[in-house]
């Protein structure tokens, strides 16, 4: 092709690529629910586990402090943050301390005689009465006076307080100025988000909203505002993971930009390089777009990790470029290598797909897309704008020295076995469990940040985020009942210590059959009258003060029973809502548990009710979740490795062969394993897919030296195309490998370490092009 | 008081711990004592168990005592926070009362008036916003004989009230 014709096809390569990432930008949605990457759920208890995981109302809570500044300020401040956050979409509650309605709606109150505990060990006899009637006397002559005053009428046993004392949780923060106050003297608010505690995005849309809010407020600028909660976390953890990562990426790419120009001598050379990659990232993006719809954040960071590989397609190309044949013919001849290559990797990758899990399905469909289109490209398109001029690899200085060393260096047969004993023993020996199966370990929060989490979280009394009582029956009444029967003994875990506050739904609504007995007891009008008279008996109150208690008692007595149904109407059925939840046939009671101390204790409440009550750990459940499907992704592996042998050896047509390409690429992934393992590293998912990114890279490597070859030009050409491969992939892994964060420092050290091993145990085992 | 026939008597002491402490005793027609130390109040009354609440779950109450603490400590900063003060003095009696300045104060509390005699104070009256109101004599004043039933007029006479 002539250099204009040339220019122009380039060109339209580019335009064409842009127009796609101008598609592309447009219809891509990027889903950031972490929950992608744990697999379906199998049974309700994993359903409930996938739900509460980031979407239970714990993990939705963001605990805030205001400090820095004078009592009153920060009150002034918590309140206006609170009204404004009552009003933002982004929050589903806002609490502050100030004296929110824990009265009952007016509609509901004659109920407070069956959702009041009093009259279970008193009657609504004359004694009582009396003894109520005079109490009340002395709260009239106390300052608290006025604010009886309005409710004594209608309630003179005073349930709606009882009841909201009940309603009020076991450890509530000190209030000042009508706020809550932690004991260093910071103002304590707690909201709750719409979003999922594991959606980094929509947590930091609230978040936002939420920093916003506080900045536009009077004086803000005396006092500071800490957020903590798990929502923060995930976004502070995202945000610092994204920042390191990039600029990890930045310097890797400099450097291989530098590598590229030293070893082509060619500006040309950078943009053509580009385009392969470009391609095979591009269509892979659009393919998932039409396949999942939207794409998770993680699949496409990790997506464009492991595309890199296509990046040795290229390369390969201007390495072995011959300058007595023309661009296709060289192609041509290196192209059985690549497309073995790209196949075994994109058998490789089918077994993420075969994982079941969304996340690594759809890195999957890029990867494999991705790897098929660069590799397309690099055949089809690429030979048609290779510059006519150019320099050939196999003269470059240093080269061939280089390859007689290589070449002349002892291969003693024993080495390779060698090595596998010493791998063995390596692992054998680790010092540490072999998985790592709690994926908050790899990205972890920064001490100070949870300690802060911790004071705050037990300044406000919020719920833990870990635990959760179960209680599962057939109906929402038979929850309630469960609730009630295991109250006496939630009540003797609390005097022991085991947790602080166990929050069931049967303090918020009892069951219909609780509220039927208190009806019963419930006297009528004529005896209610009489024993009232009798109470009031030389009492000074106004003659006929109290008809309105009575006629509430009459309602109550033939009210029908208050249902969760009807309870959710009220300030506080939003809260039993929330407890209560439908599943496949049966309900679920979900009970919040505050400061747990001894989880063991509840294994006898579990026993002692037949598996109708249990308590959910979560850390533990979804770490079983992930131990599960791990297991899985080995079996799938462990098929991909077999088919992939299976590949190369009908490629090959030829055992011993196809023993050269395999051997150092199983062997170099063992020894990784075992210096990972011996220095103390538990694996993660994360490593897995580290190791088959260098296992795809070390494959490259054995395959090309195997290549039979016919002279030492052909030989030095593939030492160049290995040796520019091999320094860019330890310099790009190498970077992320310094990182102080674990997710990244497992990705680097691994990848960087493989193309390492990989690379000398091919050069060490797959020798046909030295042996020629 | 309005849900009542008659006024309400009771005997006891008042103790003032300074800044935010005080106590209330009574000790006639039953016995209870009160403990106000920051912000909680516990209530002792004899034959029943303790209670403890927080002020902060009744601003008004809140209001007030800050301003009772206030006026016997002598802060005239704090008891301007709360109240407009009006003083009219006459002879060695003077008058002093106190008109809540927060909306939130106001609904409940009309004003708190309090009469005394040289450096003592000899009557603290709260005048609620639906009429019922209390007052308390103290020291000398305590033993008065009252009568059945005692009525505002008689009791602002006692306490040589000052009209504004």
């Amino acid at each position: 092709m002539s250099t204009p014709r040339r220019i122009v096809f380039v060109v339209a390569w580019w335009l064409l690529l842009s127009a796609l990432a101008f598609v592309v930008r447009r219809d891509l949605v990027v889903d950031s629910d972490l929950r992608s990457f744990m697999p379906p759920a199998r049974n309700a208890d994993q359903k409930l586990l996938l739900d509460e995981i980031g979407n239970g109302p714990a993990s939705r809570l963001l605990l805030l402090g205001i400090s820095g500044a004078p009592p009153e300020r920060l009150a002034a401040l918590s309140h206006g943050l609170a009204r404004t956050l009552r009003n933002d979409p982004h929050f589903a509650r806002v609490l502050d301390g100030e004296t929110d309605a824990v009265a009952l709606d007016p509609a509901l109150l004659p109920y407070r005689y069956l959702l009041s505990p009093t009259l279970d060990k008193v009657a609504l006899d004359t004694t009582f009465l009396r003894d109520q009637l005079e109490q009340r006397v002395e709260d009239l002559s106390s300052p608290a006076a006025d604010m009886l005053k309005d409710l004594l009428p209608r309630d003179p046993t005073l349930e709606v307080l009882a009841l909201a004392q009940r309603w009020t949780p076991a450890k509530v923060p000190l209030t000042r100025d009508g706020v809550w106050f932690s004991p260093r003297g910071e103002a304590l608010l707690l909201a709750q988000t719409h979003a999922p505690g594991f959606d980094p995005v929509a947590q930091a849309e609230a978040i936002n909203a939420l920093q916003t809010a506080f900045a536009v407020l009077p004086d803000f600028a005396a006092a500071q505002l800490t957020i903590s909660g798990p929502g923060y976390f995930s976004v502070r953890v995202g945000e610092s993971t994204r920042a390191q990562a990039e600029w990890l990426s930045a310097f890797g790419s400099l450097g291989f930009v530098a590598l590229l120009l030293l070893a082509y001598r060619s500006v040309g050379v950078l943009v053509l390089a580009a385009l392969p990659l470009a391609s095979g990232a591009l269509v892979g993006i659009a393919a998932l777009i039409l396949a999942f719809g939207s794409v998770h954040g993680i699949t496409l960071a990790f997506g464009f990790t492991l595309l890199g590989v296509a990046q040795e397609y290229p390369i390969r190309v201007f390495s072995h470029r011959r300058t007595d044949a023309d661009a296709r013919t060289s192609v041509r001849e290196v192209w059985s290598l690549l497309r073995l290559a790209i196949v075994s990797a994109c058998i490789a990758y089918v077994a993420f797909f075969a994982s079941g899990v969304p996340g690594l399905q759809q890195l999957a469909v890029f990867t494999i897309t991705g790897l098929l289109v660069a590799g397309a490209a690099t055949r089809w398109l690429l030979p048609a704008v290779l510059p006519v001029h150019f320099r050939d690899a196999a003269e470059s200085r240093g080269l061939e020295p280089t390859r007689a060393w290589l070449a002349a260096l002892p291969r003693p047969r024993w080495l390779p076995w060698l090595l596998f004993a010493l791998a063995l023993a390596l692992l054998w020996l680790a010092p540490t469990p072999l998985w790592q199966n709690d994926l908050a370990a790899l990205t972890p929060v920064p001490p100070a940040l949870l300690a802060r989490e911790g004071e705050l979280r037990d300044a406000l009394g919020a719920p833990d985020v870990r635990y959760l009582l179960v209680l599962d029956a057939q109906t929402a009444d038979d929850v309630l009942r469960l609730s009630e029967s295991i109250s006496p003994q939630v009540e003797q875990l609390i005097s022991a210590h085991a947790v602080d506050d166990v929050e069931l739904p049967s303090r918020y609504l009892p069951s219909l059959a609780t509220q039927r007995a208190r009806q019963a007891t419930l006297p009528n009008r004529a005896t209610l009258t009489a024993a009232l008279d009798a109470a009031l008996q030389d009492l000074q109150f106004q003659p006929g003060l109290f008809a309105p208690f009575i006629e509430d008692v009459e309602t109550a007595r033939t009210l029908s029973p208050l249902t969760p149904a009807e309870f959710a109407r009220s300030p506080f059925g939003a809260r039993l809502e929330a407890m209560l939840v439908p599943r496949d046939e049966h309900w679920l009671g979900l009970a919040t548990l505050t400061g747990v101390h001894d989880p063991a204790a509840f294994a006898a409440l579990a026993a002692s009710n037949a598996g109708q009550v249990r308590l959910l750990d979560l850390k533990a459940a979804s770490e079983a979740l992930i131990a599960q499907y791990r297991e899985r992704i080995l079996q799938a592996l462990g098929v991909a490795l077999l088919l992939l042998a299976l590949t190369v050896a009908i490629a090959f047509r030829d055992l011993h062969r196809a023993w050269h390409v395999i051997a150092p690429m199983s062997l170099a992934t063992l020894l990784v394993l075992a210096v990972l393992r011996i220095s103390g590293v538990s694996l993660s998912l994360f490593h897995l897919v580290a190791l088959t990114l260098a296992a795809g890279l070390g494959l490259h490597y054995a395959l090309f030296f195997e290549r039979k070859v016919e002279n030492a030009a052909e030989a030095r050409r593939t030492l160049h195309a290995t040796l520019v491969c091999v320094i860019s992939a330890v310099l790009v892994f190498g970077l992320l490998a310094t990182s102080t964060l674990p997710v990244l420092r497992a990705i680097g050290l691994t990848v960087a370490m493989g193309v390492a091993f990989h690379f000398c145990l091919s050069i060490l085992m797959a020798q046909g092009s030295q042996e020629s | 008081m309005r849900l009542l026939k008659k006024p309400l008597l009771m005997r006891g002491e008042l103790d003032y711990g300074g800044a935010d402490k005080l106590g209330k005793r009574v000790e006639q027609p039953y016995r209870e004592t009160t403990m106000i130390a920051g912000a909680s109040v516990d209530v002792q009354r004899e034959g029943r168990t303790p209670r403890r609440f927080s002020l902060d779950r009744a601003p008004e109450l809140q209001a007030l005592l800050v301003g009772f603490s206030a006026l016997l400590g002598g802060d005239a900063v704090a008891l301007g926070k709360f109240y407009t003060v009006s003083l009219v003095d006459k002879a060695t009696n003077w008058t002093l009362t106190l008109t809540p300045r927060e909306p939130a104060l106001t609904k409940h509390l009309r004003e708190i008036v309090v009469d005394g005699t040289g450096n003592e104070s000899q009557c603290f009256s709260l005048h609620q916003a639906d009429g019922d109101a209390s007052v308390m004599l103290l020291g000398a004043l305590a033993a008065t004989k009252l009568a059945d039933p005692p009525t505002l007029p008689a009791l602002a006479e006692i306490c040589h009230r000052i009209a504004p």
